[in-house]
């Protein structure tokens, strides 16, 4: 080493030297101990700072995407519940419909009750003040459904006197003896107060001449309102 | 004095190395390219040595200028998506190899140079007896 010819140069050589090792091996190990400590797993994330920000990018997508899907399911769920309620209240008045259906008359029914026959007889003929009498009574005494001669008796039902008591009209129908008047309810109770000394029907009637008399029946079958109901006049009320 | 300051700055350049900061691995690969730059050049500096060509500003300027240049280039490689540092590589490694190989013929040829003059003077020894 000894055999350069700038000699005098030396001192410069040697301090460039040392430099340049101190720089080389200090650099060396620096990488030396980089590439041993760096975990597998943290190159991974660390090699390219854009994969990362995609990573961040695409994560926070997908949160926002998860939120709005909660959003819809949580709608689909209001929305179910709405279409259950509907479904319970549209059950609810199905049934509260039969009922009033049944209780107006429109359907047919049957039940336990008490069939009365009033037949004209020569000292006392039935007129329309006897069925309308007895029909009260019956109602008095909890009858559900009443029928004279198969016609179904309502709140709107006639019953009158026609052509000088010739016939009846029920219904605006006109009938004729022998009258049954058949009712559904308590059988027992309803002959009772039918059949009660001194003030039931039955009894005012017998002791009055009319030929009249009740009988309880397990099944009584009373048949539906027949005509139309008509709504012209009556407007509701709108009640507030 | 240059072995004194070669294995000194070593020493002191282990001891930096050891408490230097770690850097990120993001940068390593800068830092590898640039290591085997300055080792290419360290290897030119002695193959030219041997050759008695050896010159102080071509060294110091190849073994920082390469480094520096190295790392630029891989940067610019990276954001244009072509591993240049691919071909740095090639090239340093490739004259790394170059004059370790100048390097090696050199030092054949002094041995077998010095085992001919042993022979000869050997034979000079028995002829003389």
């Amino acid at each position: 080493m000894k055999k350069f010819k700038w000699r005098a140069d030396v001192t410069a050589v040697t301090v460039v030297v040392f430099i340049v090792c101190i720089v080389l091996v200090s650099v060396m190990l620096m990488q030396f101990r980089t590439i041993e400590q760096t975990d597998l797993i943290e190159i991974e994330t660390m090699r390219e700072s854009e994969l990362r920000e995609a990573l961040v990018d695409w994560k926070t997508k997908y949160e926002e995407v998860e939120k709005q899907l909660e959003d819809v399911n949580k709608r689909i769920e209001e929305y179910n519940k709405t279409i259950e309620d509907n479904e319970a209240a549209s059950e609810l008045i199905d049934e509260e419909l039969k009922e009033s259906n049944i209780l107006v008359g429109k359907t047919d029914v049957y039940g336990e009750g008490i069939v009365v026959t009033l037949v004209d007889n020569d000292n006392y003929k039935i007129i329309a003040e006897d069925l309308i009498d007895l029909v009260n009574e019956l109602r008095y005494a909890g009858a559900e459904a009443i029928s004279i001669n198969e016609i179904r008796v309502l709140a709107t039902t006639d019953i009158v006197d026609m052509a000088g008591y010739t016939y009846i009209l029920v219904n605006s129908q006109r009938i004729e003896g022998p009258y049954v008047v058949k009712a559904i309810g308590d059988k027992e109770y309803l002959s009772s107060i039918l059949n009660l000394r001194g003030s039931g029907f039955v009894d005012r009637s017998t002791t009055l001449g009319k030929n009249v008399s009740s009988r309880q029946e397990n099944r009584v079958e009373i048949p539906k309102y027949n005509n139309e109901f008509k709504i012209d006049y009556m407007r509701e009320l709108e009640s507030e | 004095m240059i072995l004194i300051a070669i294995i000194l700055g070593c020493v002191v350049g282990a001891l930096i190395g050891i408490n230097m900061p770690m850097i990120s691995y993001t940068y390593s690969g800068y830092l590898a390219i640039a290591i085997i730059a300055a080792l290419d050049s360290v290897f030119g500096g002695i193959a030219s040595t041997l050759n008695k060509n050896f010159d102080l500003k071509i060294f110091v300027t190849g073994f920082f200028g390469n480094a520096i240049l190295s790392i630029l280039l891989t940067y610019l490689g990276q954001k244009l998506n072509v591993d240049i540092y691919l071909a740095a590589i090639v090239v340093f490694v490739g004259r790394m190899f170059n004059n370790l190989a100048i390097i090696r013929r050199y030092y054949i040829e002094k041995w077998s140079e010095n085992r001919r003059k042993n022979d000869k003077k050997e034979e000079n020894k028995t002829v003389g007896k």
